[in-house]
């Protein structure tokens, strides 16, 4: 090591045992002579069998923490070519774990007959530095996105770095995840899909177990996600294993987290700090080790604040968060969504059904305006073709049921009220000026123009004032202007008094 | 400021090592680039960055770039400094090519100066100790400048452990006469043994005595002390007005008498050259020559080393080396410097 021209060791810290000082000192006098530019520093270990794991890692791991090494004052390096295999192989783990801040150090002994000193070679564990490795990294990398976007080729950039975060963490991590994002934004299906890429990465060996937790009421919550012993209620005959326990060794996807009621937020905190819970009925607590993956469309912090959702157990699951944004905001993903949607419809049903040329254009070009609310968002995408499909005359979706879709999707979504995606900026103004039932019965298109003309009215005193900023362009071209008048007509006709929409 | 081209010519260490001691004499900064570019280990190695770095010292010199694997240092020297010095070289390296490169600079300093330099006293690639003491020291001396030395340890490749003293006196310069050669040379061999079997010594001696013809007590085996094994054959050659000594190392996987047989070769072509000054020797003279001002010797054929030697020294000091193969006799080369116009 200290032989070559080449390499330059200006600090040698050699691990050694109380007796093996004669051998150090022969050592050290050596490197004195061939190398007087190094200092020999002797470090004692004491490891009474050089072949026990537990020992000699913990006599590394010591050391990793009293060296004091500076790797920004010098360029550390592990030397793991001598001592006996234990000791090399818990060296190589500790560099890995960048417990020793250093890079390894290989020693080649020289050619037989030769007195030249050998070869040296210096291994960097920053994996990602050599291209060939790279490249397989990231080629693993895209087939976990891949998997993740259930083949899909998405467009949109902000769902796509979600996915590249989401593969980043899920492989790495094995603490809880929190998916959130409106209803139908396929928070159950990414979650499916993690368990997947997980299993594909050896990760998980066990099953997804999935529930929501609206579903659960009463007993039957507890006992469905905890188990019971025979007897433990009226109507027990049997022993019930329990979905907590049923995900052993794999992964448990609770949707609605925000729906489980007191007791279960309780048992399932402890569940998950200890790995370990009480099923109903019984004195005997079992072990289940999952991944938990919770959904919500909640917003737990105001369920916290509202004292409905536990405190500790949200910032036990919040530590990982990944908003699913919903089809509204992914519009360039409609394209990609409707084709595998249609792929999905003509496996399970065995025929092939597609748009004609311009059926689909219309049904693009609806589907990605802002008319399309896509309130159940994948869900609605995925009843819309599933229709299609299945009213398709030989195969072939054609204009006439395209604009029929059409006309039954922008029904349902006035059908429901709008404070499902919560209140926008536009329905607060209009709303404040001219109540809740008259904002319903409003178009989209004179909504945003009537909230827009409120919101300029607000920041004047006069109509005139507010008449001008609104018609500022085409006054100029008109002889004689009364933007007052114009503006106090357009207010009537919604039923607004001009004196309550003015500001103060 | 001054560029050199380390990868040019010979392209190794001798390049940076003339171009550190020319830039001590004269005071002038230089760059070196692409400095044993084209070796298979490029760069400075440690042994040419401890020169580096005993140069700066001898010198005052401040460095860029003067880390092992570079290929670009900047040398600028402030004020050279006589005195004691002691440097350690690593990896064996030679001791007397460290000498060497502040060996110009001492000689040219304000008052005498000593040098214990630790290392390898008998390297490949080297000049060993016994030609520095018994070929190069003489002549340096004719030229008006002091040189003593004195082996204290031997330092074999590839344990090293060696260390030599220099005690340097400021040169009053005057030209070399040309030396002369005697028609009967005397011959004497010396061979040098740390650790290993003595038979192999004795093989050596019979191969020189047979070959050269010499006498049972013109062969010496010497034993030494040093910190790995080590065997040295050399053969020192009274060529009249000057001493010409060829060495060969003994090596791992070679027959003793290959080994004696690589110098009784040498000493032979040197014979047979008709010349005073074999081709080491006039490589470690351009340099006394050029800081004399004038001079010349004759030789044999200048290597591709000694070529770009002069070329380095040229572009430090206001002198110009003309090298010219005798008409009347070929084989034998005349080197003169003199003052450049």
């Amino acid at each position: 090591m200290c032989q070559h021209g080449d390499l330059l060791v200006r600090r040698l810290i050699l691990l050694t045992e109380p007796r093996f000082s004669k051998l150090f000192e022969a050592v050290a006098s050596d490197i004195a002579t061939i190398s007087p530019e190094t200092t020999v520093e002797r470090r004692d270990l004491h490891i009474r069998d050089a072949w026990d794991f537990e020992q000699v890692f913990d006599a590394l791991f010591e050391l990793t923490r009293n060296l004091g090494l500076d790797p920004e004052a010098e360029d550390v390096l592990v030397h793991m070519t001598t001592g006996s295999h234990v000791a090399q192989i818990c060296l190589f783990l500790l560099t890995e774990t960048r417990h020793f801040p250093a890079r390894l150090l290989q020693t080649g002994p020289p050619r037989q007959g030769s007195d030249e000193p050998g070869t040296w070679q210096i291994i960097d564990l920053d994996l990602s530095r050599f291209d060939k490795i790279a490249q397989r990294f990231a080629q693993q990398h895209q087939q976990g996105q891949s998997l993740l976007k259930s083949g899909i080729a998405t467009r949109s950039r902000a769902f796509n770095e979600l996915i590249t975060q989401v593969e980043t963490v899920a492989p790495a991590s094995t603490a809880p995840i929190l998916l959130t994002g409106p209803t139908g934004a396929g928070k159950s299906q990414l979650a499916r899909r993690i368990h997947e890429l997980k299993q594909q990465r050896h990760q998980l060996a066990g099953p997804f177990v999935e529930v929501n937790c609206a579903t659960l009421r009463g007993d039957h919550a507890q006992s469905a996600l905890f188990g019971h012993k025979r007897g433990a209620f009226t109507g027990a005959l049997q022993d019930r294993a329990g979905l907590l326990r049923t995900a052993n060794g794999g992964m448990l996807f609770l949707d609605e987290i925000g729906e489980l009621g007191g007791d279960e937020q309780a048992m399932l905190l402890r569940a998950l700090e200890e790995k370990r819970f009480l099923p109903l009925g019984s004195d005997r607590e079992v072990d289940s080790d999952f991944q938990l993956v919770a959904g919500t469309n909640k917003d737990l912090g105001e369920a916290v604040a509202a004292g409905r959702f536990r405190e500790d157990l949200l910032a036990r699951i919040n530590l990982w968060t990944f908003r699913l944004p919903g089809l509204q905001a992914r519009s360039e993903d409609i394209e990609p969504n409707v084709d595998h949607e249609l792929e999905r419809w003509s496996a399970q049903v065995g025929r092939r059904v597609h748009f004609n040329v311009p059926a689909r254009q219309r049904y693009l070009a609806f589907a990605t305006s802002a008319a399309a609310a896509w309130r159940g968002n994948f869900r609605d995408l995925n009843a819309s073709i599933t229709r299609l499909c299945t009213l398709a005359p030989g195969g072939r979706i054609t204009e006439a049921l395209v604009d029929a879709e059409i006309a039954r999707l922008t029904a349902d979504w006035q059908r429901e009220p709008t404070t499902t995606g919560g209140a926008t900026e536009d329905d607060e103004v209009l709303r404040a000026v001219i109540g809740d039932d008259r904002v319903a019965a409003l178009d989209r298109f004179d909504r945003v123009q009537l909230a827009e003309v409120l919101r300029t009215c607000r920041r004047h005193r006069s109509l005139s004032a507010a008449g001008r900023e609104l018609f500022a362009v085409s006054r100029n071209n008109r002889a004689s202007t009364n933007d007052a008048d114009r503006l106090r007509k357009y207010l009537l006709r919604f039923g607004v008094d001009p004196a309550i929409a003015l500001g103060p | 400021m001054l560029t050199i081209d380390g990868a040019e010519g010979e392209g190794g260490g001798q390049v940076l090592r003339t171009a550190l001691g020319l830039s001590l004499v004269t005071g002038k900064p230089f760059l070196i680039e692409r400095i044993r570019a084209r070796r298979s280990k490029p760069g400075l190695q440690r042994q040419h960055l401890t020169a580096v770095l005993a140069a700066a010292e001898v010198g005052g010199a401040r460095t860029e770039g003067a880390e092992l694997g570079s290929q670009r240092l900047f040398f600028r020297p402030s004020r050279l400094r006589a005195g004691q010095y002691r440097f350690a070289i690593g990896t064996a390296g030679s001791t007397t090519l460290v000498l060497q490169t502040v060996l110009p600079a001492l000689l040219m300093a304000e008052g005498p100066s000593t040098v214990v330099i630790e290392g390898g006293t008998h390297n490949p690639m080297a000049p060993p100790f016994e030609f520095v003491e018994q070929a190069f020291a003489p002549l340096l001396h004719r030229m008006g400048a002091g040189l003593q030395l004195t082996l204290r340890r031997h330092g074999f490749y590839p344990a090293g452990g060696g260390e030599i003293v220099a005690a340097i006196a400021p040169a009053a310069w005057q030209p070399l006469e040309p030396p002369e050669r005697s028609e009967r040379p005397q011959l004497r061999g010396r061979i040098l043994l740390s650790d290993i079997p003595h038979h192999v010594a004795e093989r050596e001696a019979s191969v020189l005595r047979r070959e050269l013809g010499l006498g049972a007590d013109e062969v010496q085996v010497q034993p030494v002390r040093a910190a790995g094994p080590g065997n040295v054959v050399m053969l020192r050659l009274q060529l009249g007005t000057v001493t010409e000594v060829v060495t060969a190392l003994g090596e791992r996987g070679v027959a003793a008498e290959d080994v004696a047989g690589r110098v009784v070769a040498e000493a032979r072509a040197l014979l047979a050259a008709d010349v005073p000054i074999g081709e080491h020797l006039a490589d470690q003279l351009l340099i006394p020559l050029a800081l004399a001002g004038s001079g010349s010797f004759t030789t044999v054929a200048p290597s591709q080393h000694t070529r770009t030697n002069a070329q380095v020294i040229e572009q430090f000091l206001p002198v110009r080396f003309a090298l010219q193969e005798h008409s009347g006799r070929p084989g034998v080369w005349c080197i003169t410097v003199m003052a450049a116009r």
